[in-house]
């Protein structure tokens, strides 16, 4: 219990490091232009793959399972957006990034602590956290959102897809489902989840790179680390943001 | 000048510097030696405030480092450059952006006005043509040329070089002392050197402190090493067989 509290008052004192004002705010937004790319826009290969898939087989599952024909078509159409939206969008995406991102955060910042080039900032006098963090999160916090609604579209679009090849829906009953009792309100709820997903991935990882004693061994575990934990306390964000925002 | 009074350090409630004292000279290569693990890169790193102390005073001039605030030590430490023992260069940035960074941070001059600035600092190094290669594309040698260009880049007053030689070949790492060497006088800057490497003891210990077991042991310079009654020093220097044979035939 001690240590776990140590750990967290640790986390905490980490965040005010990152939080405090930047020594050269252009060198800063170099760095946020640079993340940006690195962990923003090279995740969007996986993320629209992933996605895809995932549209796909939730119309399929959702085709197989209301074979009634009482249940109209175009619900299977519907079953996808309001899923793709929802859960699956924000969620599991952020399952994804905590894979993908929070590994190669943790590995990234822990390698530069075992080399030493963490201590080569503060001898410097330049606050390394702030330096180091404070781009992936404003990146990251900028960016998951758009990759959450490329997430949208692109799973929509693959349940499309997926269910006009596979002859189970109409390309019309899916066009009309998806446009069915649309509420905006989702896409919010989906957004706002979004960024506290991210800025718990990377504070998160960013906070086992950082604190990383020891050799490469050590950073391997980090990294494990980072995603194991980013990703149970993401589950748990989650059930807490959904009762919040939709009850 | 770098004064160090009544030092003490531990980990974990396990002491590892116990009541150093010492004064580091300006315009001298003052060196730390002592076998692995006797402390000296902890001691290192606590003269520079990468680790808390437990007790003592660290004194930059009339400046008392360990008890200044963040911003106060940022404003001496825009005067310390660091080689550490593995470089520590910035794997994502070439040569000519690892020794520019500082210059990004700290100073508002131009873009011309930087790239002269890493140019000289390269060229002091003996680097040349090797601006836009990254730190993956060079051998140990350079990148320690490299990583002691960027430490000079801002003219610090005060010096710090972590086993500047480990894993380089004796030419490379004499060739490093005697740039370490030449630097320090040429910026008049107090330099402290960490290593084990007794061939850096005899180029360039002007002033030289032996810490074992993390007690200062012995002070003195090259000239008094060779001759001193300190048994533990002794056993350092002379510990391989070419050294004892040549220390037995010296009392013959």
């Amino acid at each position: 219990m001690i240590k776990f509290l140590t750990q967290f008052g640790r986390y905490f004192l980490l965040l005010k490091k990152v939080f405090s004002k930047p020594e050269k705010p252009a060198l800063y937004f170099k760095q946020t232009m640079s993340e940006l790319v690195n962990l923003g826009l090279n995740s969007i290969g996986i993320i629209a793959i992933i996605s895809f898939f995932m549209g796909a087989v939730i119309t399929l599952q959702t085709a197989y399972n209301t074979e009634n024909p009482i249940y109209p078509k175009y619900l299977i159409g519907l079953g996808c957006r309001d899923s793709m939206i929802l859960e699956f969008s924000s969620t599991i995406a952020a399952l994804i990034l905590a894979g993908k991102v929070g590994s190669n955060i943790a590995a990234e910042i822990g390698t530069m602590r075992v080399t030493e080039q963490i201590d080569a900032l503060e001898i410097m006098g330049v606050n390394s956290a702030s330096y180091i963090i404070l781009p992936k999160l404003i990146a990251t916090l900028i960016f998951n959102p758009v990759l959450t609604l490329i997430a949208i579209i692109v799973g929509i679009f693959g349940g499309g897809i997926a269910g006009t090849f596979a002859g189970v829906i109409t390309t019309e009953n899916f066009i009309y489902g998806i446009q069915y009792a649309f509420i905006p309100y989702y896409i919010v709820y989906s957004l706002i989840k979004t960024v506290f997903f991210a800025f718990i991935i990377t504070s998160i990882s960013s906070f086992q790179g950082y604190y990383v004693e020891g050799g490469s061994l050590e950073v391997g575990r980090a990294s494990t680390k980072a995603v194991v934990y980013s990703s149970v306390i993401i589950l748990l964000f989650n059930v807490i943001l959904t009762q919040l925002l939709l009850s | 000048m770098i004064t160090v009074k009544n030092l003490n350090k531990s980990f974990n409630g396990k002491p590892v510097l116990d009541n150093i004292s010492v004064i580091f000279e300006t315009g001298k290569t003052n060196l730390i030696i002592g076998r692995s693990g006797s402390g000296k890169t902890v001691l290192l790193k606590s003269i520079v405030g990468l680790h808390e102390i437990d007790s003592g005073e660290i004194w930059y001039e009339d400046t008392l480092f360990n008890k200044l605030n963040f911003a106060g030590k940022k404003k001496i430490r825009s005067e310390m450059g660091m080689l550490f023992q593995g470089s520590a260069l910035f794997d994502s940035l070439t040569v000519e952006q690892n020794v520019m960074f500082p210059l990004d941070m700290f100073t508002d001059n131009t873009p011309e006005e930087k790239i002269e600035r890493v140019n000289f600092c390269l060229t002091r190094v003996d680097i040349l043509n090797s601006n836009n290669l990254f730190p993956s594309e060079l051998s140990g040698g350079m990148k320690k040329r490299v990583a002691i260009a960027r430490a000079i880049a801002l003219n610090p007053k005060y010096l710090f070089c972590d086993e500047p030689n480990s894993g380089l070949d004796p030419i490379t790492a004499i060739l490093i002392d005697a740039l370490i060497k030449e630097l320090t006088e040429e910026y008049s800057m107090t330099t402290i050197v960490n290593t084990h490497d007794m061939n850096s003891v005899m180029e360039i210990g002007e002033n030289i402190i032996f810490i074992s077991e993390g007690c200062k042991c012995w002070e003195g310079s090259k000239n008094d090493i060779l001759t001193s009654d300190c048994e533990t020093l002794n056993d350092f220097i002379f510990a391989n067989s070419l050294a004892k044979k040549l220390r037995a035939a010296n009392k013959k």
